[in-house]
C-alpha cells in the first residue's frame, strides 16, 4: 500500500510538471500582457501537431523537433498577438475575453478542417521507457518533461532579473503607464511576451507527443487545466506556476485513485472558484495585484 | 409554413429569448457572464425528470425549474459576484464545468452521457407537439414575457439602479444602491428566465444530455448575441439573435456536412469581426446611421411639465429627522486606519455640528480622503467609532451611509460615463423615492440649482472637468443628504467657476445641509468655513475658527517646514 502510495505522488509530480510548463507561458501572458487567452490550449495542440508531422514526415525525433516548433509557434504567436489581440489594447477587458475565444474556435476548427478529429500520436522507442526503483517506475519521457520545466523557470528567472526585455516585463506587468514613460516600447513587450508564452506552449506540446495523443481539442483542456494553476500561483508569477502546477498534478492524481476519476475536473473547477474567492492573489501573489491590470 | 422556415423561426425567438434574459446580467449589469447555461441546464433536467418520474406536466416542471435555478443562482452569484471584469467571467465557467461534469458522474439520475429521452405524448399539457406551429406559438409566448421584463426593468429603479453599477459600482454604493444584493436579483430574474428556456427547448428536441445543456458554446452564444446586437438594451438581443440565429442555422445546413469545422471556424471569425468593428452592437449602429433622438429613457423624461411636484420642493433635502441642536450631527472618536505598515489616520477625533461648513484640510499625504472614506462606510476603521445623530455607524456600507442622509463625491468625479447627466441624477434621487417619475422632477430641480440644467441630457463622459464636478455634487445633492461631504470639490476649476462653487455651497448650506469639505484651495477654506479642522500624518493637529488654525504655528510649520514657522 505505501508504495503504490508513492507510485500515485510520482506520477502526480510527473503530471504536475505537465501542467506547470504548460501554465508557465499562460501566466507570463496573463501577468504581463493581460489578456485572459482562452486560445491557450491551442497553441499547444498545435505544437503538438506541428511535432506529429515532422515525425511522420521525415521521422524528426520529438526531442529534436523542438528546435522547429518552439519557434515557429513563437513566430505564430507574435503575429496572432499583432494580428487579433493589439486592436484591441484599449478596449474593455471583456472584448479582449470574446477575441480569444474567437481565436480558440478559429483554430481548433482550422485543425479539424485540416487534419479531422482523429487521435493522432507517434509510437518513439522511449515513448514506454521507465525507470524502476524497485517496486516504482518513473516515466522517463515524463520525467525529462519535469526536468525541462525546472529548467525553463530558472532560465526565465534569469531571463526577468538579468536582461532588459525581463525587466521590461515586470515593469509593463507592474504599471503599463509607467513603463511606457521610462521608455519602454510596449507594443514590441506585448508582442514578445506573446509569442514567449506560446512557444512554451508549443515546448509542452512537443514534448507530450511522444506519451499523449493530440486531437483538435486537446488544447481546450489544458487550457482550463492551466487556468487553475495560474490562478492558484498568483497571476503573472513563474515560480508559483510551476509549485501550484505540481500541487495540483498531485490532487489529481490522489483524487482520481481515492475517489473518482469521473470527478477529477469537477475538483478542480471547484477549487478554481474557491481560491479566487477566498484568496484571489494566489498562493504567491501580491493582494490586489490580480486585478490591477483589469480595472 | 414550410416547416424548415418555422423552424428557424423557432430558434429566432428562443435565442432571442435567451439572450433578453442573459442581459439583465450581462447587459443592464455589465456582468460577463459565461456560465448561464447552468441555469439553462437546471430548467432542462428538472422539467424532463420531473415528467419522466412523476409524471409532472413540463409547465409545472418549468416552473419548479426556473425557481431551482434561481436558487441556484443566488449560491452562485453570492461568492462570484466578489470578483470583478474577467475574473467573473472565468469563474462562472468554471461553475458551468463542475456542473457538466456532474451531470456526467451522477448518471443514475441523469442517465450520463447518453443523456435522457422525453416519451412523445402529444398534446398542450404535456408540451409536445406533431408540428412546428404550436412550438412557435410557445415560444413567441415566452418571448413576449422577456421583452415586457425587460421593459419593465429599463423602466424601473431597479434597471436605473443595475446601470448604475455597470459604469462604477463605487459610485452607485454612494447613491444608496446596495450593489450586491441588486446584483444578485439580477441573477435570479435572468436565471429564471433561463430556466425556462431550458425546458421548451427539451420538450422541442425531446432528447438533452450534459453536454448539450450544460454547454460552455450556448452560454457564449447567448452572450454574443445580446452584445452583437447592443447589450443593455430591449432592442438590441434581439436583433443579435434575428442576425446570428439564422445566419447559424444556415451555416450549418450549408457546410456542416460538408468540411467538419467549418460553420465554427466562420463563426469564431465573426465573433472577432463583431468585437473588432461594432464593439457597441448593431443598435448603436444603426443609431449612428439615423440622426433619431435617444429612445426611451430619456425621451419620456423630457417632459417634467404635468409631473406633479413632490409634496416637498426635491431639491431642498428633507433631513430624515428632527435636529436637536444639543447633539452633534457626527461624533467620531479615535478613528484609526492602517495600510500594511501605513497609518493613514491615526486617532482622530472629529465632531460634526448641525447646520456648519466644516473644511478638513492638510498636507498631501495627511489623510484626508482615507478620513472621508471611513465617514462614508468605503473603509472600516481599525479602531474607534462613528456616531451619527447618536447612531453607531462605525461598520456600516456605503449604500447605508447614504440611506441615513451622508452623501459624498469623489475626488476623481465617478460619473456613471455612458447614461446621460440627468439620468445619472436620478440614481441618487432614486434612494429617496421608488418611483423614477418623481425621482426625475427632483433631479431635474438638482440640476437646475447646480447651474447644469442645460446638460441634461448630455452624455456624462462628454463632460468638461468642471462640469462633472458639479454632476458629482448633484448626484449626491439628489440623495437629500443632511451631512454632505465634498472631496476636493475645488480643485483645478477656474476663479470664475470657483467663485460659483462658493456660492453654491453656500446655497446649500443655506437650504439646511450641513457640509464638510476636504479642500486645498486655501481662498476657498477661509472665506466660507465656519471651523477647519488640520491633518498632518494621519494626525489631528489643529482644530478652530479659520483664522486662528491659519496663525497656528504647528500648521505652517507642517504646510511649509520649520524655517517658515517663526516667520
Amino acid at each position: 500500500m505505501t508504495s503504490l502510495i508513492v507510485q500515485v505522488a510520482i506520477n502526480g509530480l510527473l503530471l504536475g510538471g505537465i501542467y506547470a510548463l504548460v501554465a508557465i507561458g499562460l501566466t507570463l501572458i496573463f501577468g504581463v500582457v493581460r489578456v485572459v487567452n482562452f486560445a491557450q490550449g491551442e497553441f499547444l495542440m498545435l505544437g503538438m501537431y506541428l511535432a506529429f508531422w515532422l515525425f511522420a514526415f521525415w521521422g524528426v525525433d520529438p526531442y529534436l523537433a523542438v528546435l522547429v516548433t518552439a519557434p515557429a509557434i513563437f513566430a505564430l504567436g507574435v503575429l496572432v498577438q499583432r494580428v487579433f489581440i493589439r486592436p484591441f489594447f484599449n478596449a474593455p477587458s471583456n472584448s479582449l475575453i470574446l477575441v480569444t475565444f474567437g481565436l480558440s474556435i478559429i483554430l481548433q476548427n482550422s485543425a479539424l478542417l485540416a487534419w479531422k478529429s482523429d487521435p493522432r500520436a507517434i509510437e518513439t522507442s522511449y515513448s514506454n521507457a521507465a525507470l524502476r526503483l524497485g517496486e516504482l517506475s518513473v516515466s522517463v519521457p515524463r520525467l525529462v518533461i519535469l526536468v525541462v520545466t525546472l529548467g525553463i523557470v530558472a532560465g526565465l528567472y534569469v531571463v526577468l532579473q538579468r536582461t532588459y526585455w525581463g525587466m521590461a516585463m515586470s515593469a509593463v506587468a507592474q504599471d503599463r503607464k509607467a513603463a511606457v514613460l521610462m521608455g519602454v516600447n510596449i507594443h514590441w513587450v506585448y508582442m514578445l511576451t506573446f509569442g514567449l508564452g506560446v512557444g512554451l506552449e508549443a515546448v509542452a506540446g512537443t514534448l507530450l507527443i511522444p506519451v499523449y495523443s493530440v486531437t483538435p481539442s486537446t488544447g481546450a483542456t489544458f487550457t482550463i487545466v492551466a487556468f487553475v494553476v495560474v490562478v492558484l500561483g498568483g497571476m503573472g508569477n513563474v515560480f508559483g506556476a510551476f509549485l501550484a502546477g505540481l500541487i495540483i498534478g498531485l490532487i489529481e492524481a490522489f483524487s482520481g485513485f481515492f475517489i473518482s476519476p469521473q470527478l477529477q475536473g469537477a475538483l478542480y473547477y471547484a477549487m478554481f472558484v474557491a481560491i479566487l474567492v477566498a484568496r484571489p492573489q494566489g498562493l504567491l501573489g501580491v493582494v490586489g495585484a490580480q486585478e490591477m491590470g483589469f480595472r | 409554413m414550410n416547416p424548415y422556415y418555422a423552424h428557424v423561426l423557432i430558434m429566432f425567438c428562443f435565442y432571442a429569448y435567451l439572450a433578453l434574459a442573459w442581459n439583465i446580467v450581462g447587459g443592464y449589469a455589465g456582468q460577463l457572464s459565461l456560465g448561464h447555461a447552468v441555469f439553462y441546464g437546471l430548467g432542462a433536467y428538472t422539467s424532463t425528470l420531473l415528467f419522466l418520474h412523476l409524471q409532472l406536466s413540463p409547465w409545472i416542471g418549468m416552473l419548479a425549474g426556473g425557481t431551482l435555478a434561481a436558487v441556484a443562482s443566488v449560491l452562485i452569484g453570492y461568492p462570484c459576484f466578489r470578483l470583478r471584469g474577467p475574473f467573473f467571467a472565468m469563474s462562472t465557467l468554471a461553475v458551468l464545468e463542475v456542473f457538466r461534469i456532474l451531470a456526467v458522474y451522477a448518471s443514475d439520475v441523469t442517465g450520463g452521457s447518453t443523456g435522457l429521452s422525453i416519451p412523445i405524448r402529444f398534446g398542450l399539457g404535456s408540451l409536445v407537439f406533431r408540428d412546428k406551429m404550436p412550438y412557435l406559438g410557445v415560444i413567441v409566448g415566452l418571448l413576449a414575457v422577456a421583452v415586457v421584463v425587460s421593459v419593465l426593468i429599463e423602466r424601473s429603479r431597479f434597471g436605473h439602479r443595475l446601470v448604475a453599477l455597470r459604469e462604477n459600482e463605487d459610485a452607485a454604493e454612494s447613491c444608496g444602491v446596495n450593489v450586491r444584493r441588486v446584483k444578485l436579483t439580477a441573477m435570479v430574474l435572468s436565471a429564471f428566465l433561463t430556466a425556462i428556456a431550458g425546458s421548451f427547448y427539451a420538450q422541442y428536441v425531446l432528447y438533452i444530455d450534459p453536454s448539450g445543456e450544460f454547454s460552455m458554446d450556448l452560454s457564449v452564444l447567448m452572450a454574443m448575441m445580446a452584445i452583437l446586437g447592443g447589450a443593455g438594451t430591449v432592442l438590441g438581443p434581439i436583433l443579435g439573435a434575428a442576425v446570428l440565429a439564422p445566419l447559424q442555422e444556415f451555416l450549418r445546413a450549408w457546410l456542416g456536412g460538408k468540411a467538419q469545422g467549418l460553420h465554427l471556424l466562420i463563426y469564431g471569425i465573426l465573433i472577432i469581426a463583431v468585437v473588432k468593428f461594432l464593439p457597441r452592437g448593431i443598435l448603436a449602429w444603426l443609431r449612428s446611421l439615423v440622426p433619431w433622438p435617444r429612445a426611451g429613457r430619456s425621451a419620456a423624461g423630457r417632459a417634467p411639465t404635468g409631473v406633479r411636484a413632490p409634496a416637498a420642493p426635491a431639491a431642498i433635502p428633507s433631513v430624515p429627522g428632527a435636529v436637536r441642536p444639543d447633539v452633534p450631527l457626527l461624533v467620531a472618536r479615535g478613528l484609526r486606519k492602517a495600510f500594511g505598515g501605513l497609518v493613514a489616520v491615526n486617532g482622530v477625533d472629529l465632531e460634526v455640528r448641525a447646520g456648519e461648513i466644516l473644511s478638513v484640510i492638510g498636507p498631501n499625504g495627511a489623510g484626508k480622503t482615507t478620513l472621508f472614506n471611513l465617514l462614508s462606510g468605503v473603509y472600516r476603521p481599525d479602531a474607534g467609532s462613528i456616531l451619527y445623530r447618536g447612531v453607531d455607524v462605525t461598520r456600516v456600507e456605503p449604500h447605508y451611509a447614504c440611506g441615513r442622509g451622508i452623501a459624498r463625491t469623489f475626488q476623481i468625479p465617478k460619473p456613471f460615463a455612458d447614461v446621460t447627466v440627468l439620468e445619472n441624477v436620478v440614481v441618487g434621487a432614486l434612494s429617496r423615492t421608488p418611483s423614477v417619475r418623481e425621482a426625475r422632477a427632483a433631479s431635474a430641480e438638482v440640476l437646475a440649482l447646480v447651474g447644469l440644467a442645460e446638460r441634461r441630457d448630455t452624455l456624462a463622459s462628454s463632460l468638461t472637468p468642471g462640469d462633472q464636478k458639479r454632476l458629482e455634487l448633484a448626484r449626491a445633492l439628489a440623495t437629500r443628504p443632511s451631512l454632505l461631504m465634498l472631496d476636493e470639490l475645488m480643485a483645478g476649476l477656474t476663479p470664475t467657476e470657483l467663485g460659483a462653487a462658493m456660492d453654491l455651497v453656500g446655497r446649500i448650506r443655506g437650504l439646511g445641509v450641513t457640509v464638510v469639505l476636504v479642500e486645498h484651495v486655501m481662498q476657498v477654506v477661509m472665506q466660507i468655513s465656519d471651523r477647519v479642522i488640520v491633518l498632518h500624518l494621519g494626525e489631528k493637529i489643529a482644530e478652530g475658527p479659520p483664522a486662528a488654525v491659519a496663525a497656528d504655528t504647528r500648521v505652517v510649520t507642517a504646510y511649509l517646514g520649520d524655517e517658515y514657522a517663526v516667520a
